[in-house]
Protein backbone atom coordinates (compact mmCIF):
# COMPACT_ATOMS: atom_id res chain seq x y z
CA UNK A 1 0.00 0.00 0.00
CA UNK A 2 2.86 2.34 0.85
CA UNK A 3 4.53 1.71 -2.46
CA UNK A 4 1.43 2.53 -4.45
CA UNK A 5 0.98 5.69 -2.42
CA UNK A 6 4.50 6.64 -3.42
CA UNK A 7 3.61 6.04 -7.04
CA UNK A 8 0.48 8.08 -6.63
CA UNK A 9 2.48 10.86 -5.03
CA UNK A 10 4.93 10.83 -7.90
CA UNK A 11 2.11 11.10 -10.40
CA UNK A 12 0.56 13.88 -8.42
CA UNK A 13 3.87 15.70 -8.31
CA UNK A 14 3.90 15.65 -12.08
CA UNK A 15 0.36 16.89 -12.23
CA UNK A 16 1.26 19.61 -9.80
CA UNK A 17 4.10 20.83 -12.01
CA UNK A 18 1.73 21.02 -14.93
CA UNK A 19 -0.74 23.23 -13.14
CA UNK A 20 -0.48 26.85 -14.15
CA UNK A 21 -2.41 28.53 -11.40
CA UNK A 22 -1.85 30.67 -8.37
CA UNK A 23 -1.11 29.90 -4.75
CA UNK A 24 -3.45 29.39 -1.94
CA UNK A 25 -3.05 31.12 1.35
CA UNK A 26 -5.53 30.34 4.04
CA UNK A 27 -6.48 32.25 7.15
CA UNK A 28 -8.77 30.86 9.78
CA UNK A 29 -12.24 31.44 10.97
CA UNK A 30 -12.85 32.88 14.39
CA UNK A 31 -14.79 29.82 15.40
CA UNK A 32 -12.01 27.40 14.54
CA UNK A 33 -9.60 29.57 16.46
CA UNK A 34 -11.58 29.48 19.67
CA UNK A 35 -11.96 25.72 19.31
CA UNK A 36 -8.21 25.31 18.97
CA UNK A 37 -7.48 27.56 21.90
CA UNK A 38 -9.87 25.53 23.95
CA UNK A 39 -7.85 22.54 22.83
CA UNK A 40 -4.94 24.06 24.72
CA UNK A 41 -2.68 26.24 22.57
CA UNK A 42 -0.40 28.02 25.04
CA UNK A 43 0.50 31.67 24.60
CA UNK A 44 4.13 31.10 23.65
CA UNK A 45 6.35 31.21 20.58
CA UNK A 46 7.46 27.88 19.23
CA UNK A 47 10.20 27.33 16.67
CA UNK A 48 8.75 25.62 13.61
CA UNK A 49 11.67 25.69 11.16
CA UNK A 50 14.77 27.42 9.87
CA UNK A 51 13.97 30.37 7.67
CA UNK A 52 16.58 29.33 5.09
CA UNK A 53 14.94 25.94 4.65
CA UNK A 54 11.61 27.27 3.48
CA UNK A 55 12.15 28.13 -0.16
CA UNK A 56 10.03 30.69 -1.96
CA UNK A 57 6.87 29.15 -3.49
CA UNK A 58 6.73 26.08 -1.29
CA UNK A 59 4.41 24.63 1.35
CA UNK A 60 5.37 22.06 4.01
CA UNK A 61 3.66 20.08 6.76
CA UNK A 62 4.68 20.89 10.33
CA UNK A 63 3.30 19.41 13.55
CA UNK A 64 3.34 21.30 16.84
CA UNK A 65 2.14 19.33 19.86
CA UNK A 66 0.04 17.09 17.64
CA UNK A 67 -1.50 19.95 15.74
CA UNK A 68 -1.10 19.86 11.96
CA UNK A 69 0.12 23.07 10.35
CA UNK A 70 1.16 24.22 6.89
CA UNK A 71 4.37 26.28 6.73
CA UNK A 72 4.60 28.10 3.41
CA UNK A 73 6.16 31.03 1.64
CA UNK A 74 5.08 33.07 -1.37
CA UNK A 75 7.43 34.38 -4.07
CA UNK A 76 8.89 36.76 -1.50
CA UNK A 77 8.32 37.84 2.08
CA UNK A 78 8.18 36.02 5.38
CA UNK A 79 6.94 32.46 5.85
CA UNK A 80 3.36 31.83 7.02
CA UNK A 81 1.96 29.29 9.45
CA UNK A 82 -1.60 28.15 8.87
CA UNK A 83 -3.83 25.33 9.98
CA UNK A 84 -3.18 22.41 7.65
CA UNK A 85 -6.80 22.25 6.59
CA UNK A 86 -8.61 23.97 3.75
CA UNK A 87 -11.90 25.54 4.87
CA UNK A 88 -13.64 24.12 1.78
CA UNK A 89 -13.35 20.35 2.16
CA UNK A 90 -10.52 19.94 4.66
CA UNK A 91 -7.63 19.13 2.30
CA UNK A 92 -4.24 19.68 3.91
CA UNK A 93 -2.83 23.00 2.70
CA UNK A 94 0.72 21.70 3.06
CA UNK A 95 -0.02 19.85 -0.20
CA UNK A 96 -0.90 23.17 -1.83
CA UNK A 97 1.10 25.09 -4.38
CA UNK A 98 2.08 28.74 -4.52
CA UNK A 99 1.28 31.05 -7.41
CA UNK A 100 1.03 34.82 -7.61
CA UNK A 101 1.50 35.30 -3.88
CA UNK A 102 -1.40 33.03 -2.99
CA UNK A 103 -1.45 29.49 -1.62
CA UNK A 104 -3.68 27.22 -3.67
CA UNK A 105 -5.30 24.14 -2.30
CA UNK A 106 -4.50 21.02 -4.29
CA UNK A 107 -8.04 19.64 -4.23
CA UNK A 108 -10.14 22.33 -5.93
CA UNK A 109 -7.57 25.07 -6.35
CA UNK A 110 -9.09 27.62 -3.99
CA UNK A 111 -6.60 30.48 -3.62
CA UNK A 112 -5.82 32.17 -0.32
CA UNK A 113 -4.03 35.52 0.01
CA UNK A 114 -1.30 36.19 2.56
CA UNK A 115 -3.81 37.33 5.18
CA UNK A 116 -5.61 33.99 4.89
CA UNK A 117 -8.59 35.27 2.97
CA UNK A 118 -9.95 33.22 0.12
CA UNK A 119 -9.43 35.19 -3.08
CA UNK A 120 -10.36 32.69 -5.78
CA UNK A 121 -12.68 29.76 -6.28
CA UNK A 122 -11.87 28.27 -9.70
CA UNK A 123 -15.21 26.44 -9.99
CA UNK A 124 -16.82 29.89 -10.08
CA UNK A 125 -14.36 32.23 -11.82
CA UNK A 126 -16.88 35.11 -11.90
CA UNK A 127 -17.61 34.95 -8.20
CA UNK A 128 -15.87 37.20 -5.67
CA UNK A 129 -15.35 34.84 -2.70
CA UNK A 130 -17.21 35.95 0.44
CA UNK A 131 -14.91 37.71 2.91
CA UNK A 132 -15.83 35.20 5.60
CA UNK A 133 -13.94 32.36 3.88
CA UNK A 134 -10.60 32.37 5.59
CA UNK A 135 -7.84 29.86 6.28
CA UNK A 136 -6.49 29.58 9.83
CA UNK A 137 -3.50 31.93 9.94
CA UNK A 138 -1.27 32.09 13.03
CA UNK A 139 1.13 34.72 14.28
CA UNK A 140 4.62 34.29 12.81
CA UNK A 141 7.96 35.95 13.53
CA UNK A 142 11.34 35.36 11.92
CA UNK A 143 14.23 35.92 14.29
CA UNK A 144 17.76 34.48 14.61
CA UNK A 145 17.18 32.69 11.30
CA UNK A 146 14.37 30.70 12.91
CA UNK A 147 10.64 30.83 12.11
CA UNK A 148 8.54 31.09 15.28
CA UNK A 149 4.81 30.80 15.63
CA UNK A 150 2.33 31.52 18.40
CA UNK A 151 -0.75 29.33 18.07
CA UNK A 152 -2.80 30.97 20.79
CA UNK A 153 -5.24 33.79 20.18
CA UNK A 154 -3.90 35.77 23.16
CA UNK A 155 -0.46 36.51 21.72
CA UNK A 156 0.70 38.51 24.72
CA UNK A 157 4.01 36.64 24.88
CA UNK A 158 7.00 37.92 22.93
CA UNK A 159 9.53 35.98 20.88
CA UNK A 160 12.39 34.86 23.17
CA UNK A 161 14.97 37.65 23.54
CA UNK A 162 18.59 36.66 23.03
CA UNK A 163 20.74 39.72 23.70
CA UNK A 164 24.12 40.64 22.18
CA UNK A 165 24.24 38.26 19.26
CA UNK A 166 23.17 39.58 15.86
CA UNK A 167 24.83 37.27 13.35
CA UNK A 168 22.99 33.98 13.79
CA UNK A 169 23.46 31.54 10.93
CA UNK A 170 21.28 28.48 10.37
CA UNK A 171 22.87 25.10 11.07
CA UNK A 172 20.32 22.28 10.85
CA UNK A 173 16.91 21.12 11.98
CA UNK A 174 17.03 17.78 13.74
CA UNK A 175 14.09 15.55 14.58
CA UNK A 176 14.66 13.38 17.63
CA UNK A 177 12.45 10.49 18.71
CA UNK A 178 12.23 11.61 22.32
CA UNK A 179 10.01 13.96 24.33
CA UNK A 180 10.91 17.65 24.58
CA UNK A 181 11.85 17.21 28.25
CA UNK A 182 14.28 14.38 27.45
CA UNK A 183 15.74 16.35 24.55
CA UNK A 184 16.24 19.42 26.74
CA UNK A 185 17.98 17.34 29.40
CA UNK A 186 20.14 15.75 26.70
CA UNK A 187 21.14 19.14 25.34
CA UNK A 188 22.14 20.25 28.85
CA UNK A 189 24.15 17.09 29.50
CA UNK A 190 25.97 17.03 26.15
CA UNK A 191 29.73 17.51 26.03
CA UNK A 192 30.33 20.29 23.48
CA UNK A 193 34.11 19.84 23.65
CA UNK A 194 34.68 23.23 25.26
CA UNK A 195 33.62 24.85 28.49
CA UNK A 196 29.93 25.57 27.92
CA UNK A 197 27.83 28.24 29.56
CA UNK A 198 24.20 27.35 29.12
CA UNK A 199 21.25 29.69 29.31
CA UNK A 200 17.55 29.16 28.79
CA UNK A 201 16.02 32.49 27.72
CA UNK A 202 12.61 30.82 27.37
CA UNK A 203 11.02 27.46 27.82
CA UNK A 204 12.16 25.14 25.04
CA UNK A 205 14.99 27.48 24.01
CA UNK A 206 18.60 26.74 24.89
CA UNK A 207 21.65 28.93 24.26
CA UNK A 208 25.13 27.49 24.69
CA UNK A 209 28.13 29.82 24.86
CA UNK A 210 31.41 28.11 23.99
CA UNK A 211 34.47 30.20 24.77
CA UNK A 212 34.59 33.86 23.84
CA UNK A 213 33.22 33.75 20.30
CA UNK A 214 30.90 30.88 19.71
CA UNK A 215 27.25 30.54 20.57
CA UNK A 216 24.69 27.92 19.67
CA UNK A 217 20.95 28.48 19.74
CA UNK A 218 18.80 25.38 20.01
CA UNK A 219 15.05 25.94 19.79
CA UNK A 220 12.73 23.03 20.47
CA UNK A 221 9.53 22.12 18.66
CA UNK A 222 7.43 19.56 20.52
CA UNK A 223 5.99 17.43 17.70
CA UNK A 224 4.32 14.50 19.38
CA UNK A 225 4.69 12.88 22.77
CA UNK A 226 7.82 11.10 21.61
CA UNK A 227 9.15 13.34 18.88
CA UNK A 228 10.85 16.71 19.12
CA UNK A 229 12.30 19.06 16.50
CA UNK A 230 15.43 21.05 17.31
CA UNK A 231 16.17 24.08 15.14
CA UNK A 232 19.78 25.11 15.49
CA UNK A 233 21.54 28.39 14.68
CA UNK A 234 25.13 29.39 15.40
CA UNK A 235 27.15 32.53 15.85
CA UNK A 236 30.93 32.75 15.48
CA UNK A 237 31.26 29.56 13.46
CA UNK A 238 32.10 30.70 9.96
CA UNK A 239 34.85 28.63 8.36
CA UNK A 240 33.37 25.90 6.18
CA UNK A 241 35.29 23.16 7.96
CA UNK A 242 34.08 24.41 11.33
CA UNK A 243 30.50 24.48 10.14
CA UNK A 244 30.72 20.93 8.85
CA UNK A 245 32.21 19.83 12.17
CA UNK A 246 29.35 21.56 13.97
CA UNK A 247 26.77 19.71 11.88
CA UNK A 248 28.49 16.41 12.71
CA UNK A 249 28.49 17.34 16.37
CA UNK A 250 24.77 18.10 16.27
CA UNK A 251 24.11 14.72 14.69
CA UNK A 252 26.02 13.06 17.48
CA UNK A 253 23.94 15.11 19.93
CA UNK A 254 20.83 13.58 18.37
CA UNK A 255 22.32 10.08 18.40
CA UNK A 256 23.32 10.46 22.06
CA UNK A 257 19.83 11.56 23.06
CA UNK A 258 18.19 8.74 21.11
CA UNK A 259 20.65 6.21 22.49
CA UNK A 260 19.97 7.57 25.95
CA UNK A 261 23.66 7.27 26.81
CA UNK A 262 24.02 10.69 28.34
CA UNK A 263 27.08 12.91 27.69
CA UNK A 264 29.17 12.20 24.60
CA UNK A 265 30.99 13.96 21.81
CA UNK B 1 -12.03 -3.46 15.98
CA UNK B 2 -15.63 -4.05 16.98
CA UNK B 3 -18.71 -4.28 14.84
CA UNK B 4 -20.61 -1.00 14.62
CA UNK B 5 -23.89 -0.60 16.47
CA UNK B 6 -25.17 1.82 13.81
CA UNK B 7 -28.42 0.17 12.71
CA UNK B 8 -28.62 2.28 9.54
CA UNK B 9 -25.16 1.23 8.37
CA UNK B 10 -25.81 -2.39 9.33
CA UNK B 11 -28.93 -2.42 7.14
CA UNK B 12 -27.07 -1.72 3.90
CA UNK B 13 -25.66 -4.08 1.30
CA UNK B 14 -21.90 -3.71 1.13
CA UNK B 15 -19.31 -5.11 -1.26
CA UNK B 16 -16.88 -7.62 0.22
CA UNK B 17 -15.06 -9.04 -2.82
CA UNK B 18 -15.56 -9.97 -6.45
CA UNK B 19 -16.50 -13.11 -8.38
CA UNK B 20 -13.48 -15.16 -9.27
CA UNK B 21 -11.38 -13.69 -6.48
CA UNK B 22 -10.53 -17.24 -5.37
CA UNK B 23 -10.82 -20.67 -7.10
CA UNK B 24 -13.86 -22.85 -6.38
CA UNK B 25 -13.57 -24.20 -2.84
CA UNK B 26 -11.37 -21.31 -1.75
CA UNK B 27 -12.26 -18.55 0.69
CA UNK B 28 -11.11 -15.15 1.86
CA UNK B 29 -11.44 -13.35 5.17
CA UNK B 30 -12.28 -9.70 5.32
CA UNK B 31 -14.01 -7.12 7.50
CA UNK B 32 -17.24 -5.17 7.01
CA UNK B 33 -18.35 -2.41 9.41
CA UNK B 34 -15.93 -3.75 12.00
CA UNK B 35 -17.19 -7.34 11.68
CA UNK B 36 -14.79 -10.08 10.61
CA UNK B 37 -16.38 -12.26 7.86
CA UNK B 38 -15.36 -15.22 5.70
CA UNK B 39 -16.52 -15.57 2.08
CA UNK B 40 -16.30 -19.00 0.47
CA UNK B 41 -16.67 -19.83 -3.21
CA UNK B 42 -18.80 -22.97 -3.07
CA UNK B 43 -19.27 -23.35 -6.85
CA UNK B 44 -18.38 -21.45 -10.02
CA UNK B 45 -21.07 -18.83 -9.41
CA UNK B 46 -21.97 -19.41 -5.80
CA UNK B 47 -20.64 -17.76 -2.67
CA UNK B 48 -21.38 -18.05 1.05
CA UNK B 49 -20.52 -15.49 3.70
CA UNK B 50 -20.35 -16.15 7.45
CA UNK B 51 -19.43 -13.92 10.33
CA UNK B 52 -16.29 -14.94 12.22
CA UNK B 53 -15.85 -14.53 15.95
CA UNK B 54 -12.61 -13.43 17.58
CA UNK B 55 -11.19 -16.95 17.50
CA UNK B 56 -11.98 -17.28 13.78
CA UNK B 57 -14.92 -19.63 14.32
CA UNK B 58 -17.75 -19.16 11.80
CA UNK B 59 -20.97 -17.76 13.28
CA UNK B 60 -24.17 -16.86 11.45
CA UNK B 61 -24.62 -17.03 7.70
CA UNK B 62 -25.20 -13.74 5.89
CA UNK B 63 -27.19 -13.03 2.72
CA UNK B 64 -25.07 -12.87 -0.46
CA UNK B 65 -25.56 -11.48 -3.95
CA UNK B 66 -23.13 -11.55 -6.83
CA UNK B 67 -23.84 -8.63 -9.14
CA UNK B 68 -22.05 -5.83 -10.99
CA UNK B 69 -18.68 -7.63 -10.73
CA UNK B 70 -18.93 -7.61 -6.92
CA UNK B 71 -19.98 -9.91 -4.09
CA UNK B 72 -22.37 -8.09 -1.74
CA UNK B 73 -23.44 -9.03 1.75
CA UNK B 74 -25.21 -7.40 4.69
CA UNK B 75 -25.08 -7.78 8.46
CA UNK B 76 -28.76 -7.06 9.08
CA UNK B 77 -32.13 -6.82 7.31
CA UNK B 78 -31.47 -4.62 4.26
CA UNK B 79 -34.01 -1.85 4.00
CA UNK B 80 -33.42 -1.44 0.28
CA UNK B 81 -32.54 -3.90 -2.51
CA UNK B 82 -29.35 -3.61 -4.52
CA UNK B 83 -29.81 -0.90 -7.16
CA UNK B 84 -30.85 -1.77 -10.69
CA UNK B 85 -28.07 -0.94 -13.14
CA UNK B 86 -29.31 -2.11 -16.52
CA UNK B 87 -26.10 -1.30 -18.42
CA UNK B 88 -24.39 -4.35 -16.93
CA UNK B 89 -26.88 -6.54 -18.83
CA UNK B 90 -26.39 -4.97 -22.28
CA UNK B 91 -24.75 -7.55 -24.56
CA UNK B 92 -22.16 -5.30 -26.22
CA UNK B 93 -20.85 -3.79 -22.96
CA UNK B 94 -17.32 -4.44 -21.78
CA UNK B 95 -17.57 -5.26 -18.09
CA UNK B 96 -14.37 -4.24 -16.37
CA UNK B 97 -13.54 -5.42 -12.88
CA UNK B 98 -10.41 -3.80 -11.51
CA UNK B 99 -10.37 -5.36 -8.04
CA UNK B 100 -10.22 -2.98 -5.13
CA UNK B 101 -8.00 -0.30 -3.63
CA UNK B 102 -7.62 0.49 0.08
CA UNK B 103 -8.26 4.08 1.16
CA UNK B 104 -7.93 5.41 4.67
CA UNK B 105 -10.84 7.78 4.97
CA UNK B 106 -14.55 7.76 5.65
CA UNK B 107 -16.78 6.12 2.99
CA UNK B 108 -18.59 9.42 2.45
CA UNK B 109 -15.41 11.34 1.59
CA UNK B 110 -15.00 8.73 -1.17
CA UNK B 111 -18.57 9.22 -2.40
CA UNK B 112 -18.17 13.00 -2.45
CA UNK B 113 -14.90 12.80 -4.34
CA UNK B 114 -16.56 10.59 -6.96
CA UNK B 115 -19.43 13.08 -7.25
CA UNK B 116 -17.16 16.09 -7.58
CA UNK B 117 -16.25 17.74 -10.89
CA UNK B 118 -14.51 20.81 -9.44
CA UNK B 119 -11.35 18.83 -8.64
CA UNK B 120 -10.75 17.53 -12.19
CA UNK B 121 -8.43 20.36 -13.32
CA UNK B 122 -6.30 20.14 -10.18
CA UNK B 123 -6.15 16.46 -9.30
CA UNK B 124 -6.56 14.92 -12.78
CA UNK B 125 -4.75 17.67 -14.69
CA UNK B 126 -4.79 17.22 -18.48
CA UNK B 127 -6.86 14.05 -18.20
CA UNK B 128 -10.28 14.80 -16.73
CA UNK B 129 -9.78 18.56 -16.52
CA UNK B 130 -7.58 21.44 -17.64
CA UNK B 131 -6.49 24.48 -15.72
CA UNK B 132 -7.87 26.84 -18.39
CA UNK B 133 -11.41 25.51 -17.91
CA UNK B 134 -12.17 25.16 -14.22
CA UNK B 135 -15.74 26.42 -14.15
CA UNK B 136 -18.46 24.09 -12.90
CA UNK B 137 -21.70 24.97 -14.68
CA UNK B 138 -24.82 24.70 -12.57
CA UNK B 139 -26.44 21.29 -12.53
CA UNK B 140 -29.59 19.78 -11.02
CA UNK B 141 -29.77 17.63 -7.92
CA UNK B 142 -32.83 15.76 -6.76
CA UNK B 143 -33.75 13.22 -4.13
CA UNK B 144 -35.77 10.53 -5.92
CA UNK B 145 -37.96 9.47 -3.07
CA UNK B 146 -39.45 6.37 -4.70
CA UNK B 147 -35.99 4.74 -4.80
CA UNK B 148 -34.39 6.88 -2.07
CA UNK B 149 -31.51 7.82 -4.36
CA UNK B 150 -29.84 11.16 -5.05
CA UNK B 151 -29.42 12.07 -8.71
CA UNK B 152 -27.30 14.88 -10.12
CA UNK B 153 -28.19 15.59 -13.73
CA UNK B 154 -27.20 18.07 -16.48
CA UNK B 155 -23.59 17.93 -15.30
CA UNK B 156 -20.91 18.76 -17.83
CA UNK B 157 -17.23 19.44 -17.79
CA UNK B 158 -14.51 20.07 -20.37
CA UNK B 159 -12.09 17.14 -20.47
CA UNK B 160 -8.80 16.92 -22.38
CA UNK B 161 -8.69 13.07 -22.31
CA UNK B 162 -11.96 11.81 -20.84
CA UNK B 163 -11.36 8.07 -21.21
CA UNK B 164 -9.07 5.46 -22.70
CA UNK B 165 -10.98 5.76 -25.99
CA UNK B 166 -10.84 9.58 -26.19
CA UNK B 167 -8.58 11.11 -28.85
CA UNK B 168 -8.94 14.77 -27.90
CA UNK B 169 -10.70 17.27 -25.67
CA UNK B 170 -14.48 17.12 -25.31
CA UNK B 171 -17.32 18.52 -23.27
CA UNK B 172 -18.26 15.45 -21.23
CA UNK B 173 -21.79 15.08 -19.90
CA UNK B 174 -22.26 13.34 -16.59
CA UNK B 175 -25.14 11.97 -14.57
CA UNK B 176 -24.38 10.93 -11.00
CA UNK B 177 -26.46 8.59 -8.95
CA UNK B 178 -25.95 8.00 -5.21
CA UNK B 179 -27.60 4.65 -4.53
CA UNK B 180 -26.75 4.15 -0.87
CA UNK B 181 -24.36 5.64 1.69
CA UNK B 182 -21.76 3.20 0.35
CA UNK B 183 -22.44 3.20 -3.39
CA UNK B 184 -22.50 5.71 -6.21
CA UNK B 185 -22.26 5.51 -9.98
CA UNK B 186 -21.95 7.82 -12.91
CA UNK B 187 -23.00 7.80 -16.52
CA UNK B 188 -20.71 9.71 -18.84
CA UNK B 189 -20.67 10.56 -22.53
CA UNK B 190 -19.20 7.82 -24.67
CA UNK B 191 -16.46 8.95 -27.00
CA UNK B 192 -17.84 8.85 -30.56
CA UNK B 193 -21.37 7.75 -29.58
CA UNK B 194 -23.24 10.58 -27.87
CA UNK B 195 -26.38 8.42 -27.68
CA UNK B 196 -24.88 6.08 -25.09
CA UNK B 197 -23.23 6.37 -21.70
CA UNK B 198 -20.40 4.57 -20.01
CA UNK B 199 -21.51 3.35 -16.59
CA UNK B 200 -18.90 3.48 -13.83
CA UNK B 201 -19.67 2.39 -10.27
CA UNK B 202 -17.99 2.93 -6.96
CA UNK B 203 -18.93 0.37 -4.33
CA UNK B 204 -17.33 0.90 -0.95
CA UNK B 205 -16.54 -1.80 1.55
CA UNK B 206 -16.27 0.05 4.87
CA UNK B 207 -13.95 -2.13 6.93
CA UNK B 208 -14.11 0.49 9.63
CA UNK B 209 -15.05 4.14 9.96
CA UNK B 210 -11.96 5.46 8.19
CA UNK B 211 -10.69 2.28 6.53
CA UNK B 212 -12.32 1.44 3.22
CA UNK B 213 -11.87 -0.73 0.17
CA UNK B 214 -13.09 0.81 -3.08
CA UNK B 215 -14.39 -1.32 -5.97
CA UNK B 216 -14.92 0.35 -9.30
CA UNK B 217 -16.66 -1.95 -11.77
CA UNK B 218 -17.45 -0.44 -15.17
CA UNK B 219 -19.79 -1.29 -18.04
CA UNK B 220 -18.21 0.47 -21.01
CA UNK B 221 -19.01 0.98 -24.67
CA UNK B 222 -15.51 0.55 -26.06
CA UNK B 223 -14.72 -2.19 -28.55
CA UNK B 224 -11.15 -1.05 -29.11
CA UNK B 225 -9.16 -0.52 -25.91
CA UNK B 226 -7.62 -3.49 -24.12
CA UNK B 227 -9.05 -4.39 -20.74
CA UNK B 228 -5.63 -3.84 -19.21
CA UNK B 229 -5.41 -0.29 -20.56
CA UNK B 230 -8.92 0.52 -19.31
CA UNK B 231 -8.03 -0.74 -15.83
CA UNK B 232 -4.77 1.17 -15.93
CA UNK B 233 -6.57 4.39 -16.86
CA UNK B 234 -9.04 3.98 -14.01
CA UNK B 235 -6.31 3.16 -11.50
CA UNK B 236 -4.22 6.17 -12.53
CA UNK B 237 -7.22 8.39 -11.84
CA UNK B 238 -8.04 6.67 -8.59
CA UNK B 239 -4.51 6.83 -7.19
CA UNK B 240 -4.54 10.57 -7.83
CA UNK B 241 -7.76 10.78 -5.84
CA UNK B 242 -6.38 8.65 -3.03
CA UNK B 243 -3.64 11.17 -2.26
CA UNK B 244 -6.37 13.75 -1.73
CA UNK B 245 -8.72 11.45 0.15
CA UNK B 246 -6.16 10.36 2.72
CA UNK B 247 -5.15 13.95 3.40
CA UNK B 248 -8.53 15.52 4.11
CA UNK B 249 -9.05 16.60 7.71
CA UNK B 250 -10.92 15.35 9.55
CA UNK B 251 -11.18 11.93 7.93
CA UNK B 252 -14.63 11.44 9.46
CA UNK B 253 -17.35 13.21 7.50
CA UNK B 254 -18.74 16.32 9.22
CA UNK B 255 -22.50 16.29 8.72
CA UNK B 256 -22.91 19.69 10.33
CA UNK B 257 -23.22 21.84 7.22
CA UNK B 258 -21.36 24.75 8.84
CA UNK B 259 -18.24 22.67 9.57
CA UNK B 260 -16.94 23.12 6.03
CA UNK B 261 -17.71 25.75 3.40
CA UNK B 262 -19.49 24.61 0.24
CA UNK B 263 -20.19 26.65 -2.89
CA UNK B 264 -22.70 26.21 -5.70
CA UNK B 265 -20.57 23.51 -7.30
CA UNK B 266 -20.98 21.47 -4.11
CA UNK B 267 -24.77 21.27 -4.20
CA UNK B 268 -24.47 17.51 -4.79
CA UNK B 269 -22.29 17.12 -1.71
CA UNK B 270 -24.58 19.31 0.38
CA UNK B 271 -27.62 17.26 -0.64
CA UNK B 272 -25.73 14.07 0.14
CA UNK B 273 -24.74 15.27 3.63
CA UNK B 274 -28.30 16.34 4.38
CA UNK B 275 -29.61 12.97 3.18
CA UNK B 276 -27.05 11.12 5.35
CA UNK B 277 -28.02 13.19 8.36
CA UNK B 278 -31.72 12.55 7.83
CA UNK B 279 -31.08 8.82 7.53
CA UNK B 280 -29.72 8.84 11.08
CA UNK B 281 -26.45 7.18 10.07
CA UNK B 282 -23.47 8.05 12.26
CA UNK B 283 -20.91 5.41 11.32
CA UNK B 284 -17.99 7.24 9.62
CA UNK B 285 -19.25 10.71 10.58
CA UNK B 286 -18.02 13.18 13.18
CA UNK B 287 -21.54 13.39 14.64
CA UNK B 288 -21.18 10.64 17.19
CA UNK B 289 -21.58 12.94 20.17
CA UNK B 290 -25.09 13.71 18.97
CA UNK B 291 -25.94 10.06 18.27
S1 LIG C 1 -10.66 21.33 -0.18
FE1 LIG C 1 -9.37 22.98 -0.62
S2 LIG C 1 -10.22 23.82 -2.38
FE2 LIG C 1 -11.58 22.22 -1.91
FE1 LIG D 1 -11.16 12.32 -8.87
Amino acid sequence: MDRSLFRANARLEKARLAVVLGDVEAGRREMQQSQHDAAGARDCWIAVGLDAQIRPQSSHPVIVAGRELALWRGETGPAKVWDDQCPHRGMRLSFGFVRDGTLRCLYHGWGYGEDGRCVSIPAHPELAPPKTICAGAHAVATKYGIIWSNLSAARAATVPEIPAVTDWRPVRSLYIHRSAAVVLAGIAAFDYGAPAEPATPAADVYVVTLGAQTQLLLALQPVEANKTGVHIASSGVDATADRLALVRQMHSLRDAIEAGTGPSR
Amino acid sequence: MTVTTDAVALGEWVACGWPGKVPVGGHWDTVILGQQVRATRTAADSYEVFTLDRTGTPGRQLPVQSRYCCIFTTLSEPKRPLPEISEFAEPDRRLVNSGCVGVNTSPYRLIENFLDMAHFPFVHTDILGAEEQTEVASYKVEHRKEVDEIWATDCQFFQPAASKAATGGQMTKYVYRIMSPFSIMLYKTVHGDPGRNDAICLFIQPRDETDCLAYMPMALVDAVSTTESMIDFQQTIFLQDRVILENQRPALMPLDLTAEIPTKADVGSVTFRRWLKQSGIWFGTSEKAAA
